[in-house]
């Protein structure tokens, strides 16, 4: 071992050096970025600023002019009187709400979920693919659906709740609150799998040792939970929230598709909003300081990935 | 750190490689009774969707709203079918062609462009190195929502609106293709690369034909992901497409969900529609897309 360190030391800068009179021009490497960053400046580092400018002006697009007006549209979502104020708070609020509520079902299901398939059981492969396939579909299809299922008078529910249990059919889809309860659901039999997956990796790695330990000391299943698998999923708990809290964030086709954003803007989202505000207002400038402020809310989210995957970027160099 | 699978390498380098030993499959009877009982419950409820979406498909329209609920078609037919892929309203093989398309388009060029950007950050030393990774991977960090509108702007200057390049172009130079692939290369062994270079090959070919085939499964994992968000893009279609023609499938199947708000029947037989070609893709990436996701991101 003591002899074979300074080999090691010595053979990669050997190399590099070798490398490096071989490497071709100097300029090889900016090269090969050359398409991306070109790419990246025109589509990723330009709309960002792009976006502030337009912002502090009054934007219009067939107007001549487009004066300055600086934090005015900022200021107006923080001035109670204006609509562009009560709808987009009402949003925030509305995406919040379900941010609260999704996310601990989507980890705990997704969780429960894994720790049922983990061990070995007859026709594992085929539950597998039963909790992952709703996720393949896309968000439109798997509205409609649940918009179906959930449907006032003859959606699969209310057939559940008339004809097999001699209930009355509810409404869901047009009383607020109630609203919630399709696009909740709907989102946790969408969502579910991809969970699932990540946390049966991460039953995976974990030893069979400790449980063995475990046993001899004669620990029950709760404590075996409690002491070993959740502490060791940590890790995997936290890439999970970290990435569902960001997708709860980006509520926009389930709560279009299901409810159209009602009974009364009860379920209207976020971006949801801000894209009504520009598409259909053409508030450009408006809309444009909502999603502003609305990216810095999720940044401090985003930051939280960016960390996890910079920590996974650092290991390696 | 994102590390190679080992089954999918063995795969690609040795068809005959025995599988790899399970552990034992032992079905415990009296304890294990409980649990399966509890996953068939939950299959169940998680197929009565599916189910209730295909029986819908095939009734008649009295049949779909009729009282007490028929739980299994009395009269099946295609005629909604038959509706729905020759509706006036738009063709919905034309926007799974579409989607097909853009999508295949978009992850060829995305994973040739992350490749290319990747190599020289993991491979080579150069100024700047250090700077340009960061700089790219910190734009991940901006929410998609502060560039929407934006690039839509932009989409009108460029007059892209209702061209599939808006749909093409502004997600090319995504930041995660690029971490992925530099963290796979970062782990190839250098040996095989300096025997080339003493070859005398030059980058380009140490790239395509030393670096690339050792990193198969994580193109393809790149490749399933970004043929996936792409085919399932949702937002940014619906604002910069209009054109009937030209609309993506999810988009598509939606403005028929806007279009026929009751008629359950057809809506049902257009999304059993566009789920199809997502069924089969997944039966043939199954094993790259699970596992790809449970390793991507994840520090082993």
């Amino acid at each position: 071992m003591s002899l074979s360190v300074p080999g090691e030391a010595a053979r990669p800068r050997e190399a590099r050096r070798r490398r490096g009179g071989r490497e071709g021009s100097a300029l090889t490497p900016y090269l090969y970025l050359l398409p991306f960053l070109a790419l990246f400046l025109v589509f990723v580092v330009y709309p960002v600023g792009y976006g502030l400018f337009v912002s502090m002006h009054r934007w219009d697009l067939l107007a001549e002019t487009r004066p300055f007006v600086g934090l005015e549209y900022y200021r107006n979502l923080f001035d109670p009187e204006t609509p562009q104020s009560q709808f987009f708070w009402n949003s925030m609020k509305n995406t919040g709400f379900f941010t609260l509520v999704s996310v601990p079902l989507l980890i705990g299901t997704s969780l429960g979920l894994a720790l049922l398939l983990h061990r070995p059981i007859f026709g594992r492969a085929f539950f597998r693919s039963v909790f992952f396939l709703p996720g393949i579909l896309t968000v439109s299809v798997m509205g409609i659906l649940w918009r179906w299922m959930f449907d006032n008078q003859i959606g699969l529910v209310n057939a559940v709740r008339t004809d097999l249990l001699g209930m009355q059919p509810l409404p869901f889809l047009s009383t607020e609150g109630l609203a919630w309860v399709p696009i909740i659901v709907g989102t946790v039999w969408w969502t579910i799998g991809f969970n699932m997956t990540l946390y049966l990796a991460g039953l995976g790695n974990i030893s069979q040792s400790y449980y063995e330990a475990a046993e001899i000391d004669g620990a029950t299943p709760w404590a075996k939970f409690r002491f070993i698998t959740w502490p060791l999923l940590a890790p995997v708990t936290l890439f999970v929230f970290v990435t569902t809290v960001l997708a709860s964030f980006q509520l926009f086709g389930q709560t279009l598709v299901i409810t159209a954003g009602g009974p009364n803007r009860s379920t209207q989202s976020t971006i949801q909003y801000i894209t009504e505000e520009a598409f259909s207002n053409n508030q450009f400038s408006s809309a444009s300081a909502m999603a502003f402020l609305f990216g810095l809310v999720m940044l401090i989210f985003t930051y939280l990935q960016f960390r996890i995957m910079a920590r996974d970027a650092r290991g390696e160099n | 750190m994102v590390t190679p699978s080992p089954r999918a390498g063995a795969h690609a380098a040795a068809p005959v490689a025995l599988a790899p030993a399970r552990p034992p499959r032992r079905f415990r009877p009296p304890r294990d009774i409980p649990r399966f009982a509890l996953l068939c419950v939950l299959a169940v409820i998680f197929l009565a969707p599916v189910y209730w979406m295909l029986a819908t498909s095939v009734k008649p329209e009295v049949d779909v709203i009729s009282t007490p609920t028929q739980w299994v078609p009395a009269n099946p037919t295609l005629e909604n079918y038959r509706e729905v892929l020759t509706s006036p309203d738009g063709n919905i093989l034309r926007w799974m062609w579409n989607s097909f398309f853009v999508a295949t388009v978009f992850t060829v060029l995305h994973v040739a462009l992350c490749a290319l950007t990747a190599y020289p950050l993991a491979r080579m030393r150069f100024p700047g190195r250090e700077a340009i990774f960061w700089f790219i991977l910190g734009s991940m960090m901006i929410p998609g929502i502060v560039t929407l509108i934006p690039q839509y702007l932009m989409m009108i200057r460029f007059d892209w609106i209702n061209s599939f390049h808006s749909l093409i172009w502004p997600g090319m130079a995504g930041a995660f293709g690029v971490f992925l692939l530099r963290q796979f290369f970062l782990g190839l062994p250098r040996e095989l690369e300096e025997a080339a270079r003493l070859d005398g090959a030059n980058s380009l070919q140490v790239l395509w034909h030393v670096i690339l085939p050792l990193s198969i499964p994580s193109l393809v994992t790149l490749a399933v992901f970004s043929f996936m968000g792409s085919w399932n893009n949702f937002i940014w279609p619906t604002f910069v497409i209009t054109d009937v023609d030209k609309l993506t499938l999810p988009v598509g199947v939606n403005t028929f969900s806007q279009r026929y708000v009751t008629d359950y029947g057809k809506l049902m037989a257009s999304t059993a529609i566009a789920s199809i070609p997502v069924l089969i893709a997944y039966l043939l990436a199954q094993r790259y897309l699970i596992e790809g996701l449970s390793t991507t991101g994840l520090k082993e």
